[in-house]
């Protein structure tokens, strides 16, 4: 990760091939595992990717190499880990770029992924040609469905869209059965890839369930008020407002709700809501909120993780985050199991095998998360896992939302 | 009622607008540095308001306007007497320094950036102050962005007085309109420029300020400040100052009225449509004399 030890790395390598050619017959352990990632440090999607991936990047590689490493059992030895990174801003043209200057010049050992759904999706065909395994954490698109089998080494570790809304109608269609609400539902969408497929999954499955939509608008990114937008959803009266926003915009709906006195009896906010920043904005007015993911933090290893967290990155860990460190612990145990660096070998482990995670036990099923969390809510201060409801940890949900105040 | 509402928090918006814009216009119009790092002035004050008040003293975060706002006074005063000022005295005429500014602040921009992420980390901040509803005539308002606009106005006008009735300001607008000019009847065209960058510098600071009360805001998302104030000043004309709050006016309450009339995805769309429009019937700006 850092230039220095980039460089450092680099020096070795150059050192190395000056020894006689015997030294590499002996297929010795290598003195370290390099990964590889090229992340959007920069520009608007540039702090979203920070909370959620490089953190996580950084508190993983911190508490393996304290444990010695990973372990290769071909040479019955533990190898620490070394980073090597970019920043793409956002680009995916630059992520191309990026992966191949990795794959090619820098000859990492493997590869970690990309932050948002797009860069993820663009990632995939790139890391397949060059067969290097990657899970990918920030993905949520329906084209995981469509064109993941072409990608044999990109698994897929969140839940997609109609996986992440069903539940969500299906919840209010069992509360309009029980009387609670009448079922009329306004949903907003931001702009983006995420925005458009979660609000066209989301309103696809509210009708099947009998809801009424009585709004459903989008906004762009970086809007500067969204109170007009907030009064036309008071306007269409709903029991229930969904938004499928992203970070800035789920701060602000959710502050400018409150000014307004807007008090839905269910609320919904996608990207940003299980944030410890917005805990820290709003206080346990968060509680009986909505959001999309979840985690149990009952999940073994999960006491462990939240020590280092606080330790190493000086900050309580995000729900979100979660699982992208459970995607870097499958691709630990994927490695331990295969014992060396054989990224075929690693791709048919992470591909079969069953992981035990922070995020609770992952498998893989068509490369895709067989049963990851979709639906969290804040409970009692707390983000916990709503759905789906036959996971282990998983809570009732939480109606009606408290009344700001 | 709604409507009204509508219209009064895109006047509060629109005064945002004019806020963030102010200092640009004093660097761009006096200093006639185009400075591009100059949202990093803005969110530096967002974290130090940010710090003061989730920080162990949990302080009223207007306070940190009085570190805030020297520290990027004397900054922006540094940076013109140390970078600006050899690239002036080489340059050949205004084209050519313009390009070189522009590079150099670029640069500067990725400076203050990097330094924020290394310190800051990359986080989405943001806290609560003086988000509690105000009712006018049936209407919400925040406070904490009625404040900022209030804000908006106080300094807007604070800045039209100091133009137009000090020694000061009789000399800044001298050098407004012709700095050659206003050297040859003895202004000090140099110590006032820097004056005046230096200003420019504060009050990008104490917008932040105002607008972290309600904004989110990271390491990286100065440059879109940035780019918020040069169409604004662009919009009002280059060196007028009441003319920026007006056309940072006009922009918040045409965004909004758009925006709810018509189609809440078109906010932004219906910002820049307004842009291109004034470009094209007026090119130099909406307030400056024919």
């Amino acid at each position: 990760m850092d230039r220095r030890t980039f460089v450092k790395g680099s020096a070795a390598v150059v050192g190395a091939s000056t020894l006689p050619h015997r030294v590499y017959a002996q297929a010795a352990a290598p003195d370290k595992i390099r990964f590889g990632y090229s992340i959007t440090q920069s520009g608007p999607l540039g702090p979203g990717a920070e909370s959620t991936s490089i953190s996580q990047y950084r508190l993983w590689q911190k508490r393996v190499n304290d444990a010695g490493g990973v372990m290769l059992k071909k040479f019955n030895k533990r190898v620490p880990i070394d980073f090597v990174a970019y920043d793409d801003q956002g680009k995916p043209d630059e992520l191309l770029k990026l992966t191949e200057r990795l794959i090619q010049q820098d000859r990492v050992d493997m590869i970690l992924g990309p932050y948002a759904t797009h860069m993820n999706l663009a990632s995939a065909p790139i890391i397949t040609k060059y067969e290097y395994p990657v899970i990918m954490t920030t993905a949520t698109t329906t084209k995981t469905y469509t064109l993941g089998p072409k990608w044999p080494y990109a698994f897929w570790n969140i839940s997609q869209p109609e996986e992440s809304t069903q539940p969500l109608s299906q919840a209010l269609a069992q509360l309009k059965k029980e009387g609670k609400i009448s079922g009329r539902v306004a949903v907003v969408n931001v702009a983006l890839e995420y925005g458009v497929e979660m609000s066209a999954a989301f309103v696809e499955a509210a009708k099947k369930d009998g809801l009424e939509v009585v709004l459903n608008k989008s906004y762009p990114l970086g809007s500067a008020d969204l109170q007009p937008l907030l009064r036309e959803v008071m306007a269409s009266n709903p029991d229930a407002f969904l938004a499928m926003s992203y970070p800035p915009d789920t701060f602000m709906l959710t502050e400018q709700a409150q000014i307004v006195g807007f008090n839905p009896k269910f609320m919904y906010v996608a990207i940003g809501g299980v944030f410890p920043t917005y805990k820290g904005k709003f206080g346990n007015k968060v509680n009986g909120i909505l959001a999309y993911g979840g985690i149990d933090p009952g999940a073994p290893g999960m006491d462990e993780y939240a020590k280092a967290h606080l330790a190493v990155l000086n900050k309580p860990y995000e729900a979100g985050a979660v699982n992208v460190y459970s995607a870097l612990q499958v691709t630990q145990q994927a490695i331990e199991t295969v014992g060396e660096i054989d990224r075929k070998k690693i791709r048919d482990v992470i591909a079969s095998a069953t992981f035990q995670t922070v995020w609770g036990e992952l498998k893989y099923v068509n490369q895709r998360n067989a049963n990851p969390w979709a639906v969290g809510q804040w409970q009692n201060g707390e983000i916990v896992g709503l759905h789906p409801s036959n996971k282990a940890g998983a809570k009732p949900l939480l109606f009606p939302k408290p009344a700001w105040s | 009622m709604i409507l009204f509402e509508v219209f009064l928090n895109g006047l509060l918006l629109g005064g945002m607008y004019g806020l963030i814009a102010l200092g640009l216009n004093l660097q761009y119009g006096v200093a006639r540095i185009l400075n591009l790092a100059y949202g990093e002035f803005f969110i530096g004050a967002c974290f130090i308001a940010f710090f003061t008040i989730t920080g162990p003293w949990q302080l009223n975060p207007l306070l940190s306007l009085f570190v805030s706002a020297p520290i990027a006074f004397a900054m922006n005063w540094l940076i013109y007497q140390y970078l600006m000022i050899p690239l002036i005295q080489r340059a050949p005429d205004q084209d050519a320094l313009d390009a070189d500014v522009v590079l150099v602040t670029f640069g500067l921009l990725f400076v203050f950036q990097g330094l924020a992420l290394v310190n800051w980390s990359g986080d989405l901040r943001g806290y609560s102050f003086l988000s509690v509803p105000v009712h006018l005539v049936g209407a919400i308002m925040a406070l904490n962005r009625l404040l900022a606009f209030l804000g908006a106005c106080a300094l807007a006008v604070a800045l039209f007085l100091v133009l137009r009735h000090t020694r000061f300001g009789s000399a800044l607008r001298a050098i407004t309109i012709d700095p050659v000019a206003a050297s040859l009847v003895g202004v000090d065209v140099r110590k006032f420029s820097a004056l005046a960058f230096a200003a420019g510098g504060a009050l990008a600071a104490a917008s932040g300020m105002l607008v972290s009360t309600f904004i989110s805001f990271s390491s990286t998302t100065g440059v879109e400040y940035t780019l918020k104030a040069l169409i604004v000043v662009i919009m009002a004309g280059v060196g007028r100052v009441t003319g920026t709050l007006a056309a940072g006016l006009l922009l918040g309450v045409v965004e909004s009225l758009g925006g709810y009339l018509v189609d809440p995805g078109l906010t932004i769309a219906i910002n820049f449509a307004l842009f291109m429009l004034v470009l094209l019937v007026r090119p130099t700006g909406l307030f400056t004399r024919a």
